[in-house]
Parts: C-alpha cells; sequence; structure tokens
C-alpha cells in the first residue's frame, strides 16, 4: 500500500555542533541554545518536530504575562464554578455552555460589579496585560536573536483584531456589552448575534476580504506545504541551497505550478504570501468589526445601496403577508438592555408600548429616569 | 501491524464524529427562488415517528341537542345542551388528567372527574382546578372565535397543548434562562434589526437583545418543527418582501400568545397553589410549542376543535355570548389587541352573563386594562443572564411537576 513518507519526521538529527551558517556578530545565542547542554530529548516531539526541547527563556516580560494570563484564565474558571454552585462535575458537563459575560448594557463604559460584569472587565484587562507583554516578549527574543521582526508584527495583527473587539469598538460605542464573551459557545453565539444586529455581516466588504485572506491562508499554506512535503525526497527542504542550486527539488516544485498555473512564487517570496494573507485577515477583519455600527449600522442594506445585493423575483406575491400595519413591530431597544445613545447625534427618540418617549442622548441618567415607562410590562399582572 | 492499527483508530475516531448526527435519510424540500438557499430539511423516519405521535383521539358521537342543563355555578359552558356538558365534562378529563392520577382523598379510586370537582359538590368552586378549568375554556372559546388569523378554521382544543397531561409539556416561568420568553409576556418585540444603514438613535438595540431574538426565534424553530428559511430569507431577516406568508402567520401567532399569556395565564397566578408556580413565584406561561409540540401545524393540521362545540363561543354559532369575566382573577380582562370591534357593544366586566346577549363573540373590555403591580419582578432586572448568580446548575429550575419547557426537543 502506499505510504505516506512525509507525515513524520523520518530521520532526526542528533548533533552536538553543526556548521550554522554564516558567522554573526553576537554569538551569545550559541551558549543559550542548549545544544552543548542536550537540555532535554524526545524521541516523540521528534516525530513531529524538533527533538529537543528547551532551553525556555521567559524573561521577566514572559514571567509577567503568564502570571497575568494564568489569572485572567483562573478569573474566568472560578466565574464558571461559581456559575454552576461550585459543582465540579457540572463544571466540565457545562463547560462548553459556561461563559463569563461582560456587563449590561446599562453600565455604558463603567465598572460593573464583580458578578455583573465586574469580572469580565477585570479579565479582559488581565489578558490584555499579558498578550502585550507576550508581544513585547517575542519582540524582544527576536531582536536578541538578530531576526527581523515578522512575527511580532503579525502578532501584532491578531492583537489588533482582539482589541478592536474587545475595547476600542466597545468603547466607540458607548458599551462594554457590545463586546465578546469569555466563553466556548457564548463567543460563537456572539458572532451571530453581532451579525444579526448590524444587518448581515457578510455584506461587509471588509468581512469579505478577511475571509478571503483566511481561506486564501489555508489555501498558500497547503500549497506551500504540499509543494515542500512533496519535494523533500530530493531534498527541497533544505530551502538555501535549492534556491540557489539548479536542477533541484525545489526547482521541480517550482516547475510543477508553473505547468499547472503558470506561475509560480519562489521559495522565499511564498513566505511573503503566507505572511500577507495571515497578517491581512486580521487587519481588514479588524476594520471592518470598527466599522460595524460606528460607520454603518445594517450592512445588508448598505450593500444594497452600492449595488451588492442581487435581487430575486418574489415567489410569494399574492399570498397574505399581512398589511404593512401588521407587520410593523417596534425594535428591542428599551433599557435597560439597550446602549446609551451615540454622543453628538441628536436626540432620538425611543418607542414603546406606551406611545414614544423622548431620550436626552448621552446621558445614563435620564435614560434611567425613563426606564420605568419603557419596562412597564407590555400587559397586566395581578 | 502498526498502519492497521493506525486505520482502526482512524476509523474509530471517524465514527466518533458522526455520533452526534441524525441518522439518513434526509429529504428536502425547496421553499424560495432558486438558489436562495430557502429549503426545508427532514427525515421521513423522524417525521413518520412525529406524525404517530401527534394522532388525534377519536371524537365520541355527537350529543343529542336540545336546551342547557340545570347546572349550577356554571359561567362559561351555559350555551350547549346538558348532552353536549357531559359529553365535553367527558372529553376534557380524558385530555387533561393523566391515566396515573390517583384521588388523594380517596386513593381507590381514579375518578377523573374529582380533578377539578368535589364530588359530593359538583358546583363548588373550591377546587383550584375548577377555577382554572373555566378560564381555559374562556380562553380556547376566545382563541377559536378570534384567532382565526392564527388558528384559521382549525381551532384549538384543549388536547391541542395538554395531550393527556395536567400541565402541558411546554410551557415557560420567569428564570434567567427563559429572559428572552418575556418576550411572550412583557417586552414589546424582538426587532433589532435597522431599518437605515446609517447609525442613529432610532435604533439602540443591544447584542444581548439581540441574543433575546434570536433565543425567540430558536424557540420557534425548534417549536415548530421548521428551519429558520421556513419564514425568513436568512440574508436579512427583517425584510417583509423576502419572506414567506408563514412569517405572518407566526407573527400573529406570537401576538396571541402574548395576548393569552396576559390576560389568560399571567392572571391565574394568584389562583393557582404554590407548588404549581415556577421559581420566582409567577405561573406557568405559554409559548408556541405548547400548542405546536414541534409540528409546524398542530396535530399535523387535523382539525379536531370542529368535533366539539362547547370550544366555540355559543357553542359553535347557534348562539353568541360574550366572554365572562373571571372576577376570581382578581384582574381586568382583557379582550385581545386584534378582536375585532364590537360595534359598541362593549360589556362591562360586571355584567352578568345571559345567552341572550347580542355582542359579537369577543367584544369585551378593550385593552386597556394595564397592571397597577408588574407582579414577580424577573430577574432580568438583577442581573444578566447567566451571571445573575443563577447560572446554569439546573438548581434554580422548578421541579416536578411544573418541568422547565422541555420544547427544545423533538417529539
Amino acid at each position: 500500500m502506499i505510504e505516506y513518507q512525509n507525515l513524520f519526521t523520518r530521520v532526526q538529527v542528533r548533533t552536538t555542533t553543526e556548521d550554522w551558517g554564516v558567522p554573526i556578530e553576537d554569538d551569545t545565542w550559541r551558549k543559550e541554545s542548549g545544544i552543548d547542554t542536550k537540555s532535554g530529548l524526545s524521541y516523540l516531539l521528534g516525530k513531529i518536530g524538533d527533538y529537543q526541547i528547551g532551553p525556555i527563556h521567559l524573561g521577566a516580560t514572559g514571567v509577567a504575562s503568564l502570571f497575568f494570563g494564568i489569572l485572567a484564565i483562573n478569573i474566568m474558571g472560578i466565574n464558571y464554578l461559581a456559575d454552576v454552585h461550585w459543582n465540579l462535575i457540572q463544571f466540565v458537563r457545562q463547560l462548553p455552555w459556561l461563559s463569563l459575560d461582560p456587563p449590561a448594557p446599562k453600565y455604558g463604559l463603567s465598572l460593573a460589579p464583580l458578578r455583573q460584569g465586574g469580572w469580565w472587565q477585570i479579565a479582559g484587562l488581565f489578558l490584555t496585560i499579558s498578550i502585550l507583554l507576550w508581544w513585547v516578549r517575542i519582540y524582544r527574543r527576536a531582536r536578541a536573536q538578530g531576526l527581523g521582526t515578522h512575527l511580532p508584527w503579525a502578532f501584532a495583527s491578531a492583537i489588533w483584531l482582539y482589541l478592536v473587539l474587545g475595547f476600542i469598538r466597545p468603547v466607540l460605542m458607548g458599551s462594554f456589552a457590545e463586546a465578546v464573551p469569555f466563553g466556548i459557545f457564548s463567543h460563537l453565539d456572539w458572532t451571530a448575534a453581532f451579525s444579526i444586529r448590524y444587518g448581515n455581516l457578510f455584506y461587509n466588504p471588509f468581512h469579505m476580504l478577511s475571509i478571503a485572506f483566511l481561506y486564501g491562508s489555508a489555501l498558500l499554506f497547503a500549497m506551500h506545504g504540499g509543494t515542500i512535503l512533496a519535494t523533500t525526497r530530493m531534498g527541497a527542504e533544505r530551502e538555501i541551497e535549492q534556491i540557489t542550486d539548479r536542477g533541484t527539488g525545489a526547482e521541480r516544485g517550482a516547475l510543477f505550478w508553473r505547468w499547472t498555473m503558470g506561475f509560480n512564487a519562489t521559495m522565499e517570496s511564498i513566505h511573503r504570501w503566507a505572511w500577507w494573507f495571515a497578517v491581512l485577515c486580521t487587519l481588514t477583519g479588524g476594520i471592518g468589526i470598527l466599522l460595524t455600527g460606528t460607520a454603518v449600522d445594517n450592512w445588508y442594506l448598505w450593500g444594497q445601496k452600492h449595488g451588492l445585493v442581487p435581487q430575486y423575483p418574489d415567489v410569494w406575491t399574492g399570498t397574505d403577508r399581512g398589511t404593512v400595519d401588521e407587520q410593523k413591530g417596534q425594535l428591542q431597544q428599551s433599557p435597560p438592555d439597550s446602549f446609551p445613545g451615540l454622543p453628538g447625534v441628536k436626540a432620538g427618540q425611543l418607542r414603546t408600548p406606551e406611545g414614544t418617549v423622548k431620550t436626552p442622548i448621552g446621558s445614563r441618567k435620564a435614560l434611567d429616569a425613563n426606564a420605568p415607562a419603557l419596562r412597564k410590562p407590555y400587559g397586566g399582572q395581578p | 501491524m502498526n498502519t492497521m492499527r493506525m486505520r482502526s483508530v482512524a476509523v474509530v475516531a471517524g465514527l466518533a464524529l458522526l455520533a452526534a448526527c441524525e441518522r439518513p435519510p434526509v429529504d428536502h424540500a425547496q421553499l424560495g427562488y432558486r438558489g436562495v438557499g430557502m429549503e426545508e430539511i427532514t427525515n421521513p423516519r423522524l417525521y413518520a415517528a412525529s406524525v404517530a405521535a401527534n394522532k388525534v383521539p377519536e371524537a365520541p358521537p355527537p350529543a343529542d341537542p336540545g336546551p342547557p342543563g340545570a347546572w349550577q355555578n356554571v359561567q362559561v359552558l351555559t350555551d350547549i345542551s346538558a348532552g353536549e356538558f357531559t359529553r365535553t365534562m367527558n372529553n376534557v378529563s380524558e385530555w387533561i388528567v393523566p391515566d396515573s392520577w390517583v384521588d388523594p382523598k380517596d386513593i381507590n379510586r381514579a375518578n377523573k372527574c374529582a380533578y377539578c370537582h368535589n364530588l359530593a359538590n359538583m358546583a363548588s368552586d373550591e377546587k383550584y382546578t375548577k377555577v382554572v378549568a373555566r378560564r381555559m375554556y374562556q380562553m380556547t372559546r376566545d382563541i377559536n372565535a378570534n384567532y382565526t388569523s392564527h388558528v384559521q378554521q382549525t381551532g384549538v382544543t384543549c388536547y391541542t397543548c395538554h395531550r393527556g397531561n395536567a400541565v402541558p409539556q411546554n410551557i415557560w416561568f420567569y428564570t434567567d434562562q427563559n429572559q428572552p420568553y418575556r418576550y411572550f409576556v412583557d417586552r414589546p418585540d424582538v426587532r433589532v434589526q435597522s431599518a437605515s444603514f446609517v447609525p442613529s438613535n432610532d435604533n439602540r438595540s443591544s447584542i444581548k437583545q439581540t441574543e433575546y431574538t434570536y433565543s425567540v426565534m430558536l424557540h420557534m424553530s425548534n417549536g415548530l418543527g421548521v428551519n429558520c428559511t421556513f419564514c425568513h430569507n436568512s440574508r436579512q431577516w427583517s425584510d417583509w418582501s423576502q419572506s414567506t406568508p408563514q412569517r405572518m402567520t407566526a407573527l400573529r401567532g406570537a401576538r396571541m400568545t402574548r395576548d393569552l399569556n396576559t390576560n389568560y395565564l399571567v392572571p391565574l397566578q394568584s389562583t393557582w397553589p404554590k407548588e404549581r408556580l415556577g421559581p420566582h413565584g409567577d405561573g406557568a406561561k405559554l409559548l408556541c410549542a405548547t400548542c405546536h409540540n414541534g409540528v409546524n401545524k398542530p396535530l399535523y393540521g387535523a382539525a379536531m376543535a370542529k368535533d366539539y362545540p362547547a370550544l366555540y363561543p355559543g357553542g359553535m354559532g347557534s348562539a353568541t355570548t360574550p366572554m365572562p369575566v373571571d372576577s376570581a382573577a382578581g384582574g381586568a380582562v382583557a379582550a385581545p389587541a386584534d378582536a375585532p370591534a364590537a360595534g359598541g357593544a362593549a360589556v362591562a366586566p360586571t355584567v352578568p352573563r345571559t345567552r341572550a346577549a347580542p355582542a359579537a363573540p369577543g367584544a369585551v373590555a378593550p385593552r386597556t386594562a394595564t397592571p397597577t403591580a408588574p407582579g414577580a419582578v424577573p430577574p432580568n432586572q438583577q442581573g444578566v443572564g447567566a451571571m445573575g448568580g443563577q447560572g446554569q446548575s439546573g438548581k434554580n429550575l422548578p421541579s416536578d411537576p411544573t418541568p422547565v419547557p422541555q420544547n427544545l426537543q423533538k417529539p
């Protein structure tokens, strides 16, 4: 039968010294590399990657990052536990559904009581500190090795999306309730609700770009990985020699792509393709999220205005879809669960079953003052 | 050998991934214009099981016509013949009282009449179940007379919801988890999408409110056993011009549910004993699944009500009577907002019922009856969803015999 030769690392190179290429000025990394001390070798890890484990360089930022990160995750976990009344079995069973949610819209951008979203704010703050410290750490490690800073900047692109979702956009909207909850299914539910509220994110051009880069990244990854694995039987994973030499496995890979699609990325530029696709995925995604609710409130209608929306024949013409009056409904926007008005926008009105209530904009107090009227139950209770 | 082991691991893992899937066959029907993906997905095997579970009990032979019986303290079923009255009582006891029920006062006998009546004095209102049943007759008549925009000529019977259970299986109480269902009582509406793409203060609906909407919609989907696209074109949920006519039927049904909860179920709160109330002290309330039980047309559209004239005002057209008012419930009774104008013949709540009352069906007090107190304060005012401290432990859920809605399970 066919043997998949390249699913696992076939050859584990174990050596104490090797010619590591061109000499560099600062040689300190060699002493820290752990090769000479053999700081831990794993045969099994060697099957999927490098057989050497460590040494890990944490440094001050690494330690601080881990501290805040573990703290944040513990806050989430302990809140989950409290939600299931400290029942460990229920904690495990319901973990996918448990969630630490942001404060209700009525708290706006202020600090909420701990169990009403305050813990979310604290966990979010600690998680953000942890992520930013980790960014500093990988930036400094890259510089210490004399590497370029591609990895920190790619990570920064992901952090941009994270900050837009959890901080920048909520601040612009005036409510932390707009942010994403910490939970497995709850954050997925959030994405669904977000798209519904803002009229279908598929019509958001930056969302389109982000998806294109996301799927493109997967495609490029598969193309590149496949090419390299397919040519390793000619030693093509040793890219430096392959780039410069003729008649190599790498050149065969390049020819393969020219044969099949007329063009090929080079052994060097394919990594730029991959890097940019990955970076642009979260960069454009962040822009798309940032514009949602702040610049555009209904992407479908925006798309309609700009010719993005195909129209289909109405196959239900003549059926009973009610009168226009019957179709009218109210927006689900009454306090305390709606969020405050946009600052600087002319005073709007909130519709209620009892009529229209004028609401001064940006005034949480005034909204709350109106709240009892707006909250008045629809019908009667004895 | 090694590859064999890897293969079997892969097979087992592959099967494990399928464990949560529904076993084929899968059938689908196109609902919308081609290419828009509006399709109804069904499974013939599950469909057959559902049809079997939604059979209508055979109707007993009709009763002879005649004058109403000389019963005492009959307030609603005054307009049907004595024979029909007895027939109705028998039917209802079969539809409502479980076969397993035993009269606690007389454990050797399971006379189903005793579920509501004091057998020594049938006229007595001492059992709460009788008071509730009276209100339920009024509700059923109200639905069949005034909500034909939703129930059409099919109508509803006690069996539509009860199915042999004293408490219908799909009901709900106030809990943190059930916040979204407040749409069926005291939240104004579920719309969240803006009618314009420019952000403005016309729509301040939040993500949290959108999640409520999502939950209500999923309840409808599960409660009716249909997909989202049964009513909507999912590319723009709010757009009526792309929606199916079923969406309007559903909206009328939702408004009916809200009226029924407001006018019938919520006022019964003070009538029910404590063990029938939810964790926050509120009574059971309706939602779509209460009647639908996972089927888009309850009982697959069987016209069951036509065999039971007692469930129509005036005993199905022979004479019309106004809705009576249940003073025991303590609240003014309001007719549904959609009720047709009564031609000025609105009947004051204190007017005693007579068969001669000439008012049109359903003409009672207008919907101005507003509460003086909001009743049980829903937990929403205290906190947010799962953060309100109740979590999902199940500890806040009411215990038997008032289970939390099972509406998310298909029959």
